[in-house]
């Protein structure tokens, strides 16, 4: 290893040293991706999840000899963004080692597709929100990097286009500093199918997350939060309405691997026709991480006598002194809401539109407010 | 000292030499199997039937991709499948063996059937010992004599029913104990009768190695009451002991069914039973639970609502020392509308004790005005405790409304510094702490057990931490 000139002994210990970790983690997610099998009944991840169905198809095509191609496109970034190009290898590595829940193998195959999407390194403020956006109508595999430096403020959204036949399947990593803030929103629309993992990893800033799944067949979102340093906080935020046979499946981690620090999530579903809406939660409290507050609530309301709702919400807690609860509840539409504006003149249809909306609404106020 | 009217012990932390008659040595084969059936001198379709149901549980793996990973060291081969010391209940006390007789007398048997029992089932190893009910009850039709006996004298109502509620291919322990079952109880409540006092099984193991199959059912027909009672422990030994019994309830139309387990096992008991009960029109079902004991428990007790407006309860409370696993919770199927289900857990980690809950909820397809309430507490009382939470809960269609809430949290420093000022120890703070915590279940319990549990209760306290 070549150490730069003026580095101290110590300096140059601690530099090897993160390099001998680095390729130790290497080493263990390349046996990771070896060992991996593809999503299957047993794989308790996706359980409710038909893996037989959605991720055999997904693993289908990106084992295919279709290309990965889309449009990708970034708004208001300055010299925050940088295109991602298959010789980063540093990024490839940050990607490498990505926790999934449950599609470690899905995971591989993206990697081996590894070469498009954007790298925001946010260092100011940002004024306008950096609005990222890919856009298919086949197979697109783009990643995502944020980084936001210490004490900075941002706000980033992120959409994904798909037509009828396209495929997102995206990866995102979100790194935050000490004292920063970041906002972000992920934005999927009108995809075939839709995959995103998630990584946040906090340094001890604050995190406020928002998902918006809207016309998608089939979407799976799997989000790790993961908590380093006391004092950090991650709030995780998802509303959406799904209509005729659209299936959403989303999977939460809320790790802490440090005390004294929080974390919140809050998703609802409005789930119509014959859709499906799955959640499954985890708060993992590591050993020793005391102090901690960690609360997960998942709402569904269900509009159809065919909406199907599966709601998995746990609590894995190895830590003394914590505050962790969960709550879950799916339950048809409020009829004193309802008649409420029916007696007011309303017409049936607007007045559960507006019922509806106003119990997603409140998830995108807290996210706003937070 | 004592508040309890027994001179009970309750942990059981004892054992007489082995003195068997009947032992089928370790390992489940077809020998084994024709070993037991030879024993209890059973018909050939029974025979016939565990054949089928060792086939099954060969065939079917273990539940790893869920499981907790404590249930991979469990060797089904070091298990002794059946021991007895004869396949005859004595329906009297003077009849029962010296060795039999102490071990029930020390656990207050006899004492709590004079009390307050309608009849009592006590089970030795693999074969009941003892069984006797008042005479009242034989008059009004009632049947409770132990599976052996059920089987054979009753087989026109035991048949139709046996593994009708649990099926052999339900899991790979379903199936494992339709191979081996022995013992148990068989009840059946005729019409419109109601039990007014409590039944009681009470179910040891004595000797090392042992592994117990018990197979109860209880049938309540249209608009019968009854409540069933087990109590089960075991001495400490360093191999290994299986418990894997199956448990099936039937409430016909109207009828009720509280079934209350205490389970205090050694900590080296792996305790695997799988309880279900299937709910009729308007009947209701309720399981109350505590696991005291054992190394690794996995039971989730589970109503089937089959009928219009069934109800189905599981109340359950388990405390984790450190070496213990307690996988409890609860399942409710929704399969007829108008139905209602209630879970409350109640767990307690002391020490590197862990506790779980796991639970499903499944309102089935085109099921309407179903209702589920869940809430499951967890209290750590040390740093190194561990809790989980791992519900399921699935809903089909608009018409019908589910939640469910947790929480964990520790025993408030306040609390303890307010009662210690008061002149408790610490021991004694944290222990009133802890029943206060578990109190509104305990209640749940009837008197002379929720008397016996509280003491339980301040006993395993006191040992972790005074």
């Amino acid at each position: 290893m070549d150490f730069p000139q003026n580095m101290s002994m110590e300096e140059a210990f601690a530099l090897a040293e993160a390099e001998a970790k680095l390729q130790q983690a290497l080493n263990a997610s390349k046996e990771r991706f070896d060992n991996a099998v593809l999503p299957n009944r047993l794989n308790e991840d996706w359980r409710f999840g038909r893996p037989h169905k959605h991720a055999a198809a997904l693993a289908e095509l990106l084992q295919s000899a279709a290309p990965s191609q889309g449009e990708a496109e970034v708004k208001n970034a300055g010299d925050a963004a940088v295109r991602v190009s298959e010789d980063e290898a540093d990024l490839r590595q940050t990607e490498q080692l990505m926790p999934t829940i449950g599609s470690d193998a899905l995971l591989g195959l993206h990697l081996q597709r590894f070469g498009d999407g954007y790298a925001l390194y946010i260092e100011e403020d940002t004024k306008e929100p950096i609005i990222i956006s890919y856009k298919t109508d086949s197979l697109y595999t783009p990643a995502t990097f944020i980084m936001v430096a210490p004490g900075v403020k941002a706000h980033v959204i992120e959409q994904h286009y798909g037509s009828e036949k396209g495929t997102i399947f995206a990866t995102r990593n979100i790194q935050v500093a000490e004292g920063a803030e970041l906002k972000v929103e992920l934005q999927p629309y009108g995809c075939a199918r839709c995959m995103v993992i998630t990584n946040i990893q906090n340094m001890g800033g604050k995190v406020a997350h928002y998902s918006h799944f809207f016309a998608c067949d089939w979407a799976r979102e799997e989000t790790v939060a993961e908590i380093y340093t006391p004092g950090a906080d991650i709030q995780l935020f998802s509303a959406n309405k799904l209509l005729l046979n659209q299936v959403l499946d989303q999977h939460t981690r809320q790790i802490h691997h440090a005390g004294g620090a929080g974390s919140n999530l809050l998703y609802k579903n409005v789930v119509d026709d014959d859709a499906t809406a799955i959640f499954a939660g985890n708060i993992y409290v590591a050993p020793g991480a005391h102090n901690t507050d960690a609360y997960q609530t998942n709402r569904n309301m269900l509009l159809s006598e065919k909406a199907t709702v599966h709601s998995l919400p746990g609590l894995e807690i190895l830590a003394d002194k914590v505050r962790c609860s969960h709550g879950s509840a799916s339950a048809p539409m409020d009829e004193e809401q309802l008649f409420y504006l029916l007696s007011r003149g309303i017409p049936r249809t607007e007045a559960l539109n507006l019922v509806a909306h106003g119990f997603l609404q409140d998830v995108v106020d807290k996210f706003e407010r937070s | 000292m004592d508040e309890t009217p027994f001179q009970v012990d309750t942990r059981g932390e004892f054992s007489f030499p082995e003195n068997h008659k009947f032992d089928a040595g370790f390992g489940l084969t077809e020998a084994t199997i024709d070993y037991i059936c030879d024993a209890k001198g059973e018909p050939d379709w029974v025979r016939q039937f565990r054949k089928d149901a060792l086939r099954k549980f060969n065939e079917m793996p273990m539940p790893t991709h869920w499981a907790p990973e404590g249930i991979n060291n469990l060797d089904f081969d070091k298990i002794r499948y059946y021991l007895s010391h004869g396949t005859m209940p004595y329906k009297s006390w003077e009849d029962v063996p010296d060795d039999v007789k102490r071990t029930f007398e020390r656990l207050g048997v006899p004492e709590q059937e004079r009390a307050f029992l309608a009849g009592v089932d006590a089970q030795y190893d693999s074969e009941t010992a003892y069984n006797n009910m008042r005479e009242e009850l034989t008059k009004q039709g009632v049947i409770f004599v132990n599976s052996t006996e059920g089987l054979r004298e009753y087989e026109h109502i035991f048949r139709p029913w046996f593994g009708k509620v649990i099926p052999v291919t339900d899991n790979k322990f379903s199936a494992l104990n339709h191979a081996a079952f022995s013992g148990g109880s068989f009840i059946y409540v005729p019409k419109g009768v109601k039990v007014a006092q409590p039944l009681q099984a009470y179910f040891r193991i004595n000797s090392e190695s042992m592994g117990q199959f018990e197979r109860t059912l209880i049938i309540a027909d249209e608009g019968a009451e009854l409540m069933y009672m087990e109590g089960c422990t075991a001495p400490k030994y360093d191999s290994a002991t299986l418990h894997s019994g199956v448990v099936e309830l039937v409430a016909l139309k109207g009828a009720k069914i509280q079934y209350v387990t205490v389970q205090n096992w050694a900590t080296n008991v792996y305790n695997l039973v799988i309880q279900r009960g299937l709910a009729m029109e308007d009947a209701e079902i309720r399981w109350i639970d505590c696991n005291i004991g054992s190394g690794l428990t996995m039971k989730y007790p589970a109503v089937v609502l089959q009928g219009r407006r069934a109800r189905g309860e599981v109340v359950s409370i388990s405390l984790a020392h450190s070496g213990q696993l307690q996988d409890t919770g609860a399942r409710m199927i929704h399969a007829a509308p108008e139905t209602t289900s209630n879970i409350v857990a109640k767990s307690i980690s002391i020490g590197e004790g862990r506790a779980s809950y796991r639970g499903e909820v499944n309102v089935l397809k085109g099921m309407k005005g179903c209702k589920n309430n869940t809430e499951c507490d967890a209290l750590l009382i040390n740093p190194a405790s561990r809790t989980d939470t791992y519900p399921a809960i699935s809903v089909n269609g608009n018409a019908s409304a589910v939640q469910h809430e947790a929480s964990v949290s520790q025993v408030d420093e306040e609390m303890l510094f307010y009662m210690q000022q008061r002149g408790l120890t610490r021991a004694q703070a944290m222990s009133l702490a802890v029943n206060g915590f578990i109190n509104d279940l305990v209640k749940e319990f009837p008197m002379e057990y929720s008397v016996e549990l509280r003491r339980l209760i301040d006993l395993e306290m006191e040992d972790s931490i005074g």
